[in-house]
C-alpha cells in the first residue's frame, strides 16, 4: 500500500490560515489502512483544528467527509454538491488525492494534510517499512525476494558495500543492510554462487528517471 | 437458614475460608449448578491476597485483580456468604453432611448497612488496624478496606466503649448492639477447606529483634507500606522516623527451613519471589537510589517466568543477592540496623541498613488447625492438611476436600488451580443433584420501548448525610427536573435501601419511565444493584446511567459545598444527556454442546477426560501416539514416594472403561471452528494400514494437555557412556533393578542440565526434588554409596524440603557450582578390547574450598530439563498462544491459571509449565471444573456490551485484529470485512477506539452517547 505520515498541525494550520470554512476529505483506501487518513483521523484532525482556532480566537468551521477512494474520478465527483461551500479543501489521501480533486474542481483550492512517503507494509501494528520503489522493472526474484532498489540506501545491484556493519546500514542503526540479508539467505539456501554473476547496470528508464509514467492497458480502454 | 437435617444427597456445598482459593472454588461450583455456602471467620472475604500490594511475576496490583472476583462472589445468586462465622461441627457423611455454624455477631445488620461511613466519622474510639498489620489505626466501628465484600461495617466490641453515638448517627438503623451469637445448620453434600495461611510471627526469634525495633518489619507489613491504600499511602517510609530509606535488607527464610528455632522444617514456597517483587517495587517507589540487598540460602524461583524475574532484578534493577543466612540484627541508636554476614570466601562483612524486611514464612492459622481437629481430618507434621500426591485435593475424610495454602504453602496461581480442582472433585459425586438447590431469579419480560421518546427518571441520593450534608440535594433534584426528557425526579435518604428500591420499581412502572439516572455513590459498588431493580421492573438493565456525586464529589469537596452542588449538577446533566441516547442491549441465548474435547493422553489429559466423564458429560480423548500415559510411564514414584505404575494402570483402565469417554488413538486435531459452547473439531486418525480417517466432533469446551518431554542432553558425555543417564532413564533403571545403579559406589547428580540457561531461561521445577528422591533411594538400597549432588540452588519448595533434609542426614554431599563454571565430565579410555570400559571422571569447583575437585563416578545422573511438546499446528488450529519457551500461555498468570484468553479453551499439565505429577493432576481437575461452568448449562447468554462492526465502513486494515488484547476480531474473506464474534468479545473497546475507519462501535459507549455526555459537560449549567 501507499504509506503516508500526517503533516504537523502547524503546517496544516498555516495552509488554511486565511480560511473560515474548510472541508476535510479522508480516503478509505491505503491511508485508512495505514491509520493516517481514514474517518477517525479526519475527525481527530477536524477536532484539533477547531480547538486550535478557538484558542486563537479565530472563527473556523470544519466539516468532515470520507471518499471511497480519491484516485478515481467517479468517487471524486461525489464532492460536487458541497465542494464550493468551502474556502478550501484539505485532502488526507496520498499525493494522488489532492491532484485528482484539483483536476475535478479547478475553481477550488486543495491542500495535502499528509506527506506521502513510500510503498510498503506494516511489519507490526504502528510500524510501516518501505518495500518497493516503483522502478517499473521488478528484479526481486534475483535476490531471493528482497529488493535492493528499494531497500539498499544506494540501490546497489552488486552489494554489499563497505558501509555494511554487522547487518546494519551505515546510514542508521535502525536500517538493516538488505545486502547482508540477501547474502545470509543465499548462504542458508546454498545459492551463494548466484551472487558471482555480476548484475549489469539497471535500466532506469522504466523508473521515474524516464519521466512521468502512464500505464495503458489497451484491452481495457473503451473507445467512443 | 435453619434447614432440617436430611440424609439425602444434596446439591449444596460448603466452602470454609473465603480467600482467593475459597472464592474460586465457590464461583466454580455456583456456576456449575451447586448452591454454595461460603463461610469465613472474618468480616469480609478476600483473605491474605487483599492485603498484598502487587503480585509477582507480572507486578499486577493485587486488589485490582481480585476485586472483580470479590464483586462476583458477593453478588452471586447461588453463593451465600456467611461472614464472621466458624464451623463448629460436621455430622453425617459425604453427600449429606450437616454442618453446624456459629455466626458471631457483627453488631450491624448487613442488609441495612449502606456502608455510608457516617458511623466511622463519629466513632470516638480508635483501635489497631489489623488489616494494615498494626501500622495504622482505625475506629472501633470499621470496614476492612473500601472494596470489602460484604460491603458493611462491623463493630469491634473489644475496643467499643458502647457510647451509642453510631446508633444515633446511623440513619439506616443498621446498628444492633444486642446481637448475640447464633447457630445455623447447613445441609451440604461436600465441604472444601480453604482456610489459607497466616504469616509467621518472628517475635520468637529474639536475635532478629523483631517487635523491639520499628524499622524491622515483616514482609506482610512491608506489603502494606508499599500499598497505595496502606498506612503511608504508598510512600516508602520506615516506621521509626518516616524517613525514606536508602538501604533495605531482606532476610529470607524467617520461620521457614528452620527446625532449630522456628520449628518449621518446610520451605514456604513464596518468599523468594515476593522478596524479589518487593525489591523492585520499592525501587520504583522512591526517586532517590535505593540499595536493595536480599540475604538468602537458595533462590527458589521455580515457577513460570520466575527465573526471568529474578534475572531482571539482578541485572536490570541491580538488586544485590547475597548467599548468607543472617543470625542477628543489631539495632543502632539512629534507627539503622547492623547486619553481619559471611561471604562465600569465609570473610565476615558488616553492613548498616536503614530498614530490614523479614521474609516471613507461611503457617496454617490456629483456627484452621482447630477446625481440622473438629472435622477429624489428618494433618501432617506441620499441621497442614495431609493429602496424597495422586489425590492432591482429597483429605482423609470422604467428602471433605482441601485447596490452597492450608494444603501446603503455595502461591496464588497454584492455590487457584487447586481451588478449581477441589470444586471438581467435591462435585463429582453430586453430579446427579446438580441444579437442584440453585436459585433462579424470576424476572418479568423486558418491556419494548422501541419507537418511544426517552422518558427519564432521575433519583438523587442523600446517602444519609454523605451527599446531602455537603451538597444541596433538593437543588440538584429540581435542576434535574429542568433537563430534557426528564419526566420524574425524586431524592431519597438511601437510594440503595431495600424499601427505596421497591418504591423505585413502582414509580418506573406507573410513570412509564424508560431510562433511569441515579445520582449517588459509585457504579463500582452499586451499579449492579440498581440495574437489578430496573430489570425487576421490566426494563433492560442497560437503560441505566449513574452520576457519581458522592465518591468523586461530596467526599472530595467537603469543604466547598456550593461548588460541590454545582459539580453534582454538571454530573447529573451529563448522565441525563447520555441516558437520552442509551439503548436496551438484550442478550441472546445460545445452546451449548455438553461435551469436552481433551487433547493429550498423558496423566493430565486422562485425569481431565475422566473428570469430565464423572461429572456426567461426554469426553473425547485424543492422543497422537499409540499408547496412553505420557511421561508418567517412565516415572517411578511421586515425590512423597507413592508408586506411579499402579496409579497409572488404574487410570488407563478407568479411562478405557468409562461409558462417557471415547478415545481416539493415533489421532491429530487438524481443524477447529466455533466458539465457547459450540466448537467443531476435525480429527484425523491413522489406522493400522496408514489410512487416514476423519471424524468431526462437536464440543462445548476443550482442554489442551499436550504434555512435555525430557531434554536429551548434549552435555556431560551423555550418550557417550552408559552410566550417564537422565532422571527418567534412572527411574526406568531403578524399576528394573539395573546393575549400573545397584553396583555404583560413587554417584553424582548434576542439576540444571538444559535449564536456567541462555537458551532455556527457565527452571524445570521438578529436577531438584527428583534428584533428592533418587539419591535417597540409592542410599536405601546401598547405604555405602557415596553421593554428590552438584547444584546451583536447591529448589525443594514446600514440604519437598524434607527430602533435602533427609538427604543431608543420609550423608549426601552437596556442591554448588556457578553457571559460568559448570562441572566437566570426561572419559578416561579403558581396555580398548572391551566395549564400555572407559571410566568417567568429573571435575567441579567446590564453592567452599574454591578449588576444583576431581571425582571418578560410577554413575552420573543428569537433571535434564523439561521441554514442552512441539504442537505448532495444533496450537494454531485452536489459536492459542505459546511463549518463547514453547509453553502455553494462560489467560492470567495469577487468577486464571488454567484458562486461555479465548473463552472455552483450557490447559493442563506440562504443556503449561514443568510440574510434578500431583500438580498436573490438580491442574487437570481444575480444567475440568472450568469446563463445567460451560457444559453444565443448556445455554449461555451472549451479547450486551460488545463491539459491533459496520461492514460498509470497514477497510479490512487489520487494526482491530492486531490491537485486540484477546485476539477476537478476524477478517472474514468471504464477507470482506472484519468480524467480531459476539460470544467472544470482552467489550474492552480497544478496537472501537483504534479503528481508523470508525467502522467499529462499542455498544453502550457509542460516539453518539459519549459525545452527548461531553457536549453536556461543556454546556453552561
Amino acid at each position: 500500500m501507499i504509506v503516508a505520515d500526517r503533516k504537523s498541525l502547524s503546517e496544516i494550520q498555516d495552509m488554511v490560515r486565511d480560511c473560515r470554512k474548510i472541508l476535510l476529505v479522508g480516503c478509505k483506501g491505503c491511508v485508512t489502512v495505514c491509520n493516517v487518513g481514514g474517518l477517525k483521523e479526519v475527525q481527530v484532525l477536524a477536532a484539533t483544528l477547531r480547538i486550535a482556532a478557538k484558542i486563537e480566537g479565530r472563527p473556523l468551521i470544519v466539516e468532515e467527509t470520507v471518499l471511497e477512494r480519491q484516485c478515481d474520478p467517479e468517487y471524486v465527483e461525489m464532492l460536487k454538491p458541497v465542494v464550493d461551500n468551502f474556502d478550501a479543501v484539505v485532502s488526507m489521501a496520498c499525493g494522488v488525492g489532492p491532484q485528482f480533486l484539483s483536476e475535478a474542481y479547478p475553481q477550488q483550492r486543495f491542500f495535502p494534510a499528509v506527506n506521502t512517503t513510500f510503498f510498503g507494509g506494516a511489519v507490526a501494528h504502528g510500524i510501516w517499512e518501505e518495500r518497493c520503489a516503483g522502478c517499473g522493472t521488478c528484479i526481486i526474484h534475483y535476490f531471493d525476494g528482497m529488493c535492493p532498489v528499494a531497500r539498499c540506501s544506494k540501490s546497489l545491484m552488486n552489494g554489499p558495500c563497505g558501509g555494511s556493519d554487522h547487518g546494519k546500514c551505515e546510514i542508521s542503526r535502525n536500517i538493516n543492510c538488505i545486502w547482508d540479508m540477501i547474502v545470509r539467505k543465499k548462504t542458508e539456501q546454498g545459492r551463494l554462487n548466484d551472487l558471482l554473476d555480476i548484475v549489469p547496470a539497471k535500466n532506469w528508464q522504466t523508473a521515474r528517471d524516464g519521466g512521468p509514467r502512464q500505464s495503458r492497458r489497451e484491452e481495457l480502454i473503451q473507445n467512443g | 437458614m435453619n434447614l432440617q437435617k436430611t440424609t439425602e444427597k444434596t446439591g449444596s456445598v460448603m466452602v470454609v475460608g473465603a480467600g482467593v482459593a475459597g472464592i474460586q472454588a465457590s464461583l466454580d461450583m455456583a456456576n456449575a449448578g451447586y448452591f454454595v455456602h461460603l463461610v469465613d471467620n472474618s468480616t469480609s472475604v478476600g483473605g491474605l491476597m487483599a492485603q498484598l500490594d502487587k503480585t509477582f511475576p507480572t507486578n499486577d496490583c493485587a486488589m485490582c485483580v481480585i476485586s472483580p472476583f470479590l464483586v462476583e462472589v458477593g453478588r452471586h445468586l447461588n453463593i451465600n456468604i456467611i461472614s464472621n462465622s466458624e464451623v463448629e461441627s460436621l455430622e453425617g457423611q459425604a453427600g449429606a453432611f450437616h454442618a453446624t455454624v456459629r455466626n458471631d455477631p457483627r453488631y450491624i445488620d448487613i442488609e441495612k448497612c449502606t456502608a455510608c461511613g457516617q458511623c466511622r466519622q463519629i466513632c470516638p474510639v480508635t483501635a489497631i488496624n489489623e488489616f494494615d498489620c498494626g501500622l495504622d489505626l482505625r475506629k472501633a466501628i470499621y470496614i476492612k478496606y473500601p472494596q470489602a465484600v460484604p460491603l458493611a461495617y462491623a463493630i469491634d466490641r473489644s475496643a467499643c466503649i458502647g457510647c451509642g453515638l453510631c446508633e444515633k448517627a446511623c440513619l439506616a438503623e443498621a446498628i444492633s448492639y444486642a446481637d448475640t451469637p447464633r447457630r445455623t445448620v447447613l445441609n451440604v453434600g461436600a465441604v472444601i477447606l480453604s482456610m489459607g495461611s497466616s504469616v509467621y510471627d518472628p517475635s520468637g526469634l529474639d536475635t532478629l529483634a523483631y517487635g523491639r525495633h520499628p524499622n524491622i518489619v515483616t514482609s506482610l507489613e512491608f506489603e502494606r507500606i508499599l500499598s497505595a491504600s496502606g498506612p503511608y499511602k504508598g510512600h516508602l517510609m520506615r516506621p521509626y522516623d518516616r524517613e525514606i530509606p536508602e538501604k533495605i535488607a531482606w532476610l529470607q527464610c524467617v520461620g521457614s527451613r528452620d527446625i532449630n528455632r522456628a520449628g518449621h522444617g518446610y520451605c514456604s514456597s513464596v518468599c523468594c519471589m515476593y522478596a524479589i517483587k518487593q525489591t523492585m517495587i520499592a525501587k520504583e517507589h522512591v526517586s532517590t537510589p535505593l540499595d536493595a540487598a536480599v540475604f538468602y540460602m537458595d533462590m527458589r524461583t521455580y515457577g513460570k517466568d520466575f527465573d526471568k524475574y529474578y534475572t531482571r532484578a539482578k541485572d536490570e534493577k541491580h538488586v544485590r543477592f547475597i548467599r548468607s543466612r543472617i543470625h542477628t540484627i543489631e539495632p543502632l541508636k539512629n534507627g539503622d540496623l547492623n547486619i553481619r554476614y559471611v561471604l562465600e570466601s569465609g570473610d565476615v562483612q558488616e553492613e548498616t541498613f536503614n530498614m530490614v524486611v523479614l521474609s516471613a514464612g507461611l503457617s496454617p492459622p490456629p483456627s484452621a488447625i482447630a477446625l481440622a481437629g473438629r472435622l477429624g481430618i489428618d494433618l501432617n507434621a506441620y499441621h497442614y492438611a495431609q493429602t496424597a500426591d495422586i489425590r492432591p485435593v482429597n483429605t482423609s475424610r470422604e467428602g471433605i476436600y482441601v485447596c490452597g495454602a492450608f494444603q501446603g504453602p503455595k502461591d496464588i496461581p497454584q492455590s487457584v488451580m487447586e481451588a478449581s480442582a477441589a470444586a471438581a472433585s467435591a462435585t463429582e459425586t453430586l453430579a446427579d443433584v446438580r441444579w437442584t438447590q440453585t436459585k433462579v431469579r424470576e424476572l418479568p419480560a423486558e418491556v419494548d420501548f422501541s419507537g418511544q421518546k426517552p422518558r427519564i427518571g432521575v433519583f438523587v441520593c442523600n446517602c444519609g448525610i454523605n451527599i446531602g450534608g455537603v451538597a444541596d440535594v433538593p437543588a440538584i433534584r429540581e435542576y434535574a427536573r429542568s433537563l430534557p426528557h426528564v419526566i420524574h425526579v425524586e431524592d431519597n435518604l438511601f437510594t440503595c435501601s431495600q424499601d427505596t428500591q421497591e418504591k423505585i420499581k413502582q414509580v418506573l412502572v406507573e410513570k412509564g419511565i424508560n431510562r433511569v439516572v441515579v445520582a449517588s455513590c459509585s457504579p463500582r459498588t452499586h451499579e449492579p444493584l440498581f440495574q437489578e431493580t430496573l430489570r425487576e421492573a421490566g426494563l433492560n438493565k442497560y437503560l441505566f446511567e449513574m452520576a457519581n456525586i458522592r465518591d468523586q464529589n461530596t467526599w472530595v469537596h467537603m469543604a466547598s459545598p456550593a461548588k460541590a452542588t454545582a459539580k453534582a449538577k454538571d454530573l447529573v446533566r451529563m448522565a441525563v444527556a447520555k441516558a437520552a441516547y442509551i439503548e436496551p442491549l438484550p442478550q441472546v441465548m445460545l445452546d451449548v454442546t455438553n461435551s469436552v474435547l481433551v487433547v493429550g493422553g498423558g496423566v493430565a489429559g486422562m485425569e481431565a477426560a475422566l473428570g469430565v466423564a464423572r461429572q456426567g458429560y461426554q469426553a473425547w480423548l485424543v492422543e497422537r501416539g499409540h499408547q496412553l500415559g505420557g511421561m508418567a510411564r517412565q516415572l517411578r514414584s511421586t515425590w512423597q514416594g507413592e508408586p506411579v505404575a499402579p496409579y497409572l494402570s488404574d487410570l488407563i483402565d478407568a479411562v478405557h472403561r468409562h461409558e462417557h469417554i471415547q478415545i481416539f488413538m493415533e489421532t491429530q486435531v487438524v481443524h477447529v471452528t466455533g466458539t465457547i459452547g459450540n466448537f467443531t473439531t476435525t480429527l484425523v486418525t491413522q489406522d493400522d494400514e496408514g489410512k487416514e480417517k476423519s471424524t468431526v466432533i462437536p464440543h462445548g469446551a476443550a482442554i489442551l494437555a499436550t504434555g512435555g518431554h525430557e531434554y536429551a542432553p548434549t552435555e556431560y558425555q551423555y550418550g557417550a557412556h552408559p552410566s550417564v543417564m537422565t532422571h527418567l532413564e534412572f527411574d526406568v533403571a531403578a524399576t528394573k533393578q539395573d546393575n549400573r545403579l545397584l553396583s555404583a559406589k560413587l554417584a553424582v547428580f548434576i542439576q540444571c542440565v538444559g535449564s536456567r540457561s541462555a537458551e532455556r531461561p527457565y527452571c524445570s521445577r521438578v529436577c531438584c526434588t527428583h534428584s533428592l528422591k533418587s539419591a535417597l533411594w540409592l542410599k536405601t538400597i546401598n547405604p555405602d554409596v557415596q553421593i554428590f549432588i552438584l547444584y546451583r540452588d536447591i529448589r525443594a519448595y514446600g514440604f519437598r524440603e524434607s527430602l533435602y533434609q533427609k538427604a543431608r542426614e543420609a550423608g549426601v554431599q552437596f556442591i554448588r557450582f556457578e553457571s559460568e563454571n559448570p562441572p566437566v565430565v570426561s572419559l578416561t579410555p579403558g581396555d580398548p578390547s572391551e566395549p564400555n570400559s572407559s571410566r568417567l571422571s568429573l571435575t567441579v569447583t567446590d564453592h567452599i574450598l574454591q578449588r576444583p575437585i576431581i571425582l571418578n563416578p560410577d554413575l552420573v545422573v543428569l537433571a535434564s530439563a523439561i521441554l514442552p511438546n512441539e504442537n505448532k499446528k495444533l496450537f494454531e488450529a485452536f489459536k492459542v498462544p505459546a511463549n518463547a519457551d514453547g509453553f502455553l500461555v494462560e489467560a492470567h498468570a495469577k487468577l486464571r491459571p488454567v484458562d486461555f484468553a479465548s473463552e472455552g479453551l483450557f490447559l493442563a499439565g506440562l504443556a503449561h509449565y514443568p510440574k510434578t505429577i500431583d500438580e498436573s493432576i490438580a491442574q487437570a481437575k481444575a480444567a475440568v471444573s472450568r469446563t463445567m461452568n460451560i457444559v453444565s448449562k443448556t445455554a449461555i447468554m451472549v451479547g450486551s456490551v460488545i463491539a459491533v462492526v459496520n461492514p460498509e465502513r470497514c477497510a479490512v486494515c487489520l487494526t482491530c485484529v492486531r490491537t485486540c488484547p484477546y485476539g477476537i476480531p478476524r477478517i472474514d474473506p468471504e464477507k470482506g470485512h472484519a468480524v467480531i464474534a459476539a460470544v467472544e468479545c470482552h467489550g474492552c473497546g480497544v478496537c472501537a477506539s483504534e479503528c481508523p475507519g470508525k467502522a467499529i462501535a462499542l455498544k453502550h459507549f457509542t460516539d453518539e452517547q459519549i459525545n452527548a455526555k461531553t457536549d453536556a459537560l461543556f454546556q453552561a449549567a
